[in-house]
């Protein structure tokens, strides 16, 4: 069968939204069964829709394997996480629970142009959300001028007034972001929120690839896939642009919140790869405005933290007194400028769900440049009008804590029950401040293996985002690929691994 | 190196070996006691007797039949030193360590955890059992090699050696005393077959009765037996080259220290040196017993300079 010809049987496929899936038949192709739904736009389908995009060919490999086929490997990959430890942590389970992040065998593919646009988009949003930070804590021009309120920045609950004053070289706080964009109904990306203060994922990432090398060689072989391998490498190299004074060699250490804390895997893997130190705040010791590590053969400066606990745990002397996980006296090494931690404390304030708003405005004002990438429409719930709109109709919207991040506490309009509503229009009342609102996103659809009650298994449509990820060093580098986050349950769009989620391999094709 | 890394280092490698030395007890005196009936005595008690564990046993078993031992020592998750206990804990302090030991280190042991949480007691059923220690004792090997052929000489390297070879001399002094507890039936079988027969298991346990054979020859006697599981210092698992390994890898480590921190500990000296200037046969006369239960002390003591001078965070 010629590629044109599949194209268009698959178009012919396309059924209303009613008929979801239908059983396959042992000798039918996969393919033929997989139904997609109408008002979400389906990656896979696209691509083979597209021959232009150069990846057809993948999306038709991928659609001529038998499901038993691509459950035998979900099943292998599975066991291949499971020995090589690949896990996280949940919590409110029992302390240390590990599980495997379900991984779903069946690849994401974005196309050559369609990366570098992406890219381009990202690096221009990163640049502009760092700036933001590094003027909030210095001269803050965006807020004289008036292009975002002073009152939301200073009532932003990430707002760290400590951090007045430090500047690290090169002014960079944001040394690593993670950025969350879904696809639209339209095909195109949006930015869904961004992460500027320890986003986790990236370890997934790279083991995601390392066992889909092993399922799928040949077709990984052919595919031309851009290696996601260095980043590590990239990390390590942005970690010492930014070392005090430039210094050639610097000491630098992962600072991990320790076991217990869901992402504790990458944080080891991180380590492991870069060939860095892992320490916890108790192997750390500041002392005449320097940072040491404790050795067995004495104390050794640190030039450069990489920390994964996040600001409130940080320094017990500044922020929560009665943190066991950070550093006593760590702020003012900082201030001193004998030590950098990436990311700066502070940088949640470029995260917030309600500067969110404004970011189309920071990229013009601080790059002069358009936005790339578009955002989702966002409602402050502390305006009058817009709060006005949102309790009318709360079915329509979803709300989001501004504090909160990891998926806790979102209301997704059209799902929530009636209880659920009116408890959060309640909530807004009482505290508007703390809530924005975003009209429902379509979060774009892609083939996934599903496992019937059965043993049989199916392809079926499942919605998924994208998480890639940005390094800011001397200069900006671009993970080529990202987390893909597919959301298991059948219509469920909350993709966040501690409810539910689970990845996918994403492979950028080469230009 | 950090301490904390150091002491996790340490104690991923100690509990390994430790997991090892109770699979080759049990699983020696699993086999002697098939080829050589017990009369009226309780077999299993002196395998109890010698981790010091015959209480915690009476806590939870009414009495110390084979299948109660076996459990107990071998999966009871209550026994904080089952051999499935061990896995995890050297499991759990390499958790801390991955980026300290390879990859292939790390799937090793990983492995071996995810097999040890699914052991049941269906283990046991005979003739499962020479297999489950056969497959275990593979285990241990294999992870003792790929620790050899991975892990540079470096620190990590050291504290992980520290860890094996001071439970090393622990473990085959314990073992030595089984003897002790294991009492002959009569006065009499005192050098006889019976005897020969469990010595040469206590052999066996440390995979020594080859290399006894090939410097001893045939006839097992006891001071010879000593010799090799104490004072010999080329048998790789004596007490005396557990403890020169300790002693080197403390050399080592303590070259990258600054002067003030000594390079090796009282005990050790003084133990090392007991194990050149006396004999076995001295060690016999002026009572076996009591000179086990002093390398233990020393074992401790060497462990808690240790801890001292390398370990501790604060």
């Amino acid at each position: 069968m010629g590629r044109g010809q599949f194209v268009r049987m698959l178009r012919a496929e396309r059924q209303p939204m009613s008929s979801s899936v239908v059983e396959i038949s042992k000798t039918a192709p996969v393919w033929a069964a997989y139904r997609s739904r109408e008002g979400c736009f389906d990656e896979m389908l696209d691509i083979s829709r597209r021959p232009e995009s150069g990846c057809s060919a993948i999306a038709e490999a991928l659609f001529a394997m038998p499901p038993s086929r691509l459950a035998e490997l979900s099943d292998r990959a599975e066991q291949m996480f499971r020995r090589m430890g690949v896990t996280f942590n949940v919590y409110g389970e029992q302390a240390g629970t590990e599980r495997i992040f379900p991984f779903d065998p069946v690849p994401r593919i974005i196309d050559a142009a369609t990366w570098a646009q992406l890219e381009a988009g990202l690096i221009q949003r990163v640049k502009a959300l760092n700036a933001f930070v590094a003027d909030v804590y210095g001269e803050g021009a965006i807020m004289k001028d008036g292009i975002v309120p002073r009152e939301i920045v200073l009532g932003c609950p990430q707002f760290r007034r400590a951090a007045v004053g430090i500047k690290p070289p090169h002014d960079n706080f944001i040394t690593v972001a993670g950025i969350d964009l879904v696809r639209g109904a339209d095909g195109r990306f949006y930015v869904l929120e961004d992460n500027a203060r320890t986003p986790s994922g990236v370890s997934y990432v790279i083991e995601n690839r390392v066992v889909m090398t092993r399922l799928m060689p040949d077709l990984i072989r052919t595919s031309r896939i851009r290696s996601v391998e260095r980043y590590p490498c990239d990390l390590l190299t942005s970690l010492c642009e930014i070392a005090p004074g430039g210094k050639s060699d610097p000491c630098i250490a992962l600072l991990t919140p320790g076991p217990y804390n869901s992402a504790f895997f990458e944080h080891v893997f991180l380590s492991q790869q870069m060939g860095i130190e892992l320490v916890e705040g108790q192997d750390l010791v500041c002392c005449d405005h320097k940072l040491y590590a404790k050795t067995v053969h004495g104390l050794k400066q640190v030039d450069v933290l990489y920390r994964r606990v996040d600001d409130d745990f940080i320094d017990p002397l500044v922020f929560r007194s009665d943190s066991m996980l950070g550093v006593a006296g760590l702020t003012s090494v900082l201030r001193a400028g004998n030590a950098v931690i990436a990311n700066g404390i502070g940088t949640g304030v470029a995260d917030d769900k309600a500067i969110y708003a404004y970011t189309p405005h920071m990229i013009r004002y601080y790059l002069a440049e358009e936005p790339i990438l578009p955002i989702v429409e966002t409602l402050l719930l502390r305006q009058a009008d817009m709060r006005d709109t949102v309790l009318r109709n709360p079915e329509k919207y979803v709300v989001k804590p501004t504090g909160a991040s990891g998926g806790y506490g979102v209301v997704i309009g059209p799902h929530a029950s009636e209880q659920e509503l009116e408890k959060v229009c309640q909530q807004i009342l009482k505290e508007p401040e703390a809530f924005i609102a975003q009209p429902v996103v379509q979060l774009s659809l892609h083939p996934t293996i599903v496992h019937g009650r059965d043993g049989t298994a199916r392809l079926q449509p499942r919605h998924i985002d994208f998480r890639p990820f940005v390094l800011l060093g001397a200069r900006a580098r671009v993970l080529p690929g990202g987390l893909t986050r597919v959301a298991l349950r059948e219509g469920s769009l909350i993709v966040n691994s501690s409810q539910g989620g689970g990845s996918k391999d994403t492979w950028v094709v080469e230009a | 190196m950090l301490r904390r890394i150091a002491n996790h280092l340490f104690w991923m490698a100690r509990n390994l070996e430790r997991a090892e030395w109770r699979a080759r007890l049990v699983d020696v005196n699993y086999h002697l006691l098939i080829e050589t009936p017990p009369r009226g005595t309780s077999p299993w008690d002196p395998m109890l007797a010698i981790f010091g564990e015959r209480a915690l046993f009476a806590e939870r078993y009414s009495t110390a039949d084979e299948a109660s031992v076996l459990k107990f020592m071998t999966i009871d998750a209550e026994n904080p030193s089952s051999i499935r206990n061990c896995i995890n804990l050297a499991r759990e302090n390499g958790r801390f360590v991955r980026h300290h030991i390879s990859s292939e280190l790390w799937l090793d042991i990983n492995t071996l955890y995810l097999n040890a949480m699914d052991w049941t007691a269906a283990i046991f059923d005979s003739p499962g059992v020479f297999m489950f220690f056969a497959d275990l004792k593979d285990c241990f090997y294999r992870i003792a090699g790929v620790l050899q052929s991975t892990i540079p000489r470096d620190l990590s390297y050291d504290f992980m050696w520290l860890g094996i070879m001071l439970e090393r001399a622990e473990d085959v002094s314990r073992m030595l005393d089984v003897k002790y507890h294991f009492l002959l039936p009569r006065l009499a079988d005192v050098g006889g077959p019976l005897d020969m027969q469990q010595w040469a298991a206590v052999l066996r346990s440390a995979s020594g009765l080859e290399a006894y054979r090939k410097s001893h020859g045939n006839l097992i006697r006891l001071e010879k037996i000593i010799d090799i599981l104490l004072f010999d210092s080329t048998f790789p698992r004596s007490a005396k080259f557990a403890l020169d390994e300790v002693a080197g890898a403390l050399d080592r480590i303590g070259r990258g220290a600054s002067c003030e921190m000594k390079r090796e500990t009282p005990a050790l000296s003084q133990l090392r040196a007991e194990l050149t200037t006396r004999s076995p046969k001295e060690v016999i006369k002026q009572g076996l017993h009591e000179f086990l239960l002093k390398v233990q002390d020393s074992c401790t003591e060497i462990y808690r300079q240790l801890v001292e001078q390398y370990l501790t965070v604060d």
